[in-house]
């Protein structure tokens, strides 16, 4: 009975790995034991990101002009919210405190002005490249958060070895 | 500050690059897909490159469709 409560308090919790995979991308297949896969998948995921942010710069993570690009962007975590961050600082200067409405044509204007102004519109082609690289960057990092999540669930931890089936075996099949 | 720069201003692309940068894409998808799901990390490279292979020669068929179609659809 001490055994099973000790090998229950060493299985994998999902929730954390659900948090840590959604936080940074990766990390949950490092608290899975998984670590080689969990550095590929931050150097991938990651190197996408940032590549994706140096050809759009500043204004490629924009959450009010680009929502559902911006919805995928941010599902690469941390990276997302950093680069929603600077956007956010660079939007506010921009606009010196007022409140733009962008959903009003002149006020749209007055911002897209601003921004040829500073050298930051974003146009076609670098803004479909550089939304396409962040956002795809998210949503490979939505796949992994899955992943973690659904091995955490049956108890996968570490590399997993392919069974005589070719099949992969989990953490507690291979403990029994 | 050109480090700054590069990831605070937008770069200059050609349409011409474009589709050339669709490359580096499908390798991230291609390997990122490959190592979630493969078994053994040994044969990651040989996988990997044979869904992006996948992915490279259906972008060209649907390419080639869908030029078609502009092209000869009544």
């Amino acid at each position: 009975m001490g055994k099973q409560k000790k090998k229950d308090r060493s299985a994998p919790l999902p929730y954390v790995a659900l948090v840590l995979a959604c936080a940074i991308p990766g990390a949950g297949h490092v608290y899975l034991g998984r670590i080689k896969r969990g550095i590929i998948l931050f150097v991938t995921i990651t190197a996408l990101f940032w590549s994706g942010v140096g050809i759009g710069g500043v204004m490629t993570v924009d959450s009010q002009r680009e929502r559902w690009w911006f919805v995928a962007q941010v599902f690469t975590g941390v990276h997302g919210v950093i680069a929603w961050q600077r956007q956010r600082r660079v939007h506010d200067r921009l606009v010196s405190g007022k409140r733009l409405d962008l959903r009003d044509r002149y006020d749209q204007d007055v911002l897209d002005a601003k921004l040829q102004a500073e050298g930051l519109a974003l146009v076609a082609p670098a803004d479909t490249v550089a939304r396409a690289y962040s956002g795809v960057a998210g949503l490979l990092n939505l796949m992994c958060v899955f992943d973690a999540l659904m091995l955490s669930i049956m108890g996968v931890t570490g590399e997993s070895p392919r069974g005589k089936d070719g099949s992969e075996q989990s953490g507690k099949a291979r403990d029994a | 500050m050109t480090a700054w720069s590069l990831f605070y201003k937008p770069i200059l692309l050609s349409f011409d690059s474009e589709l050339w940068l669709l490359l580096p894409l499908c390798f991230a998808v291609a390997l990122v897909y490959k190592t979630i799901r493969i078994g053994e990390l040994r044969r990651l490279p040989r996988e990997m490159a044979f869904v992006m292979a996948y992915i490279v020669v259906g972008l060209i068929a649907l390419c080639v469709g869908l030029w078609l179609v502009q092209e000869y659809w009544p």
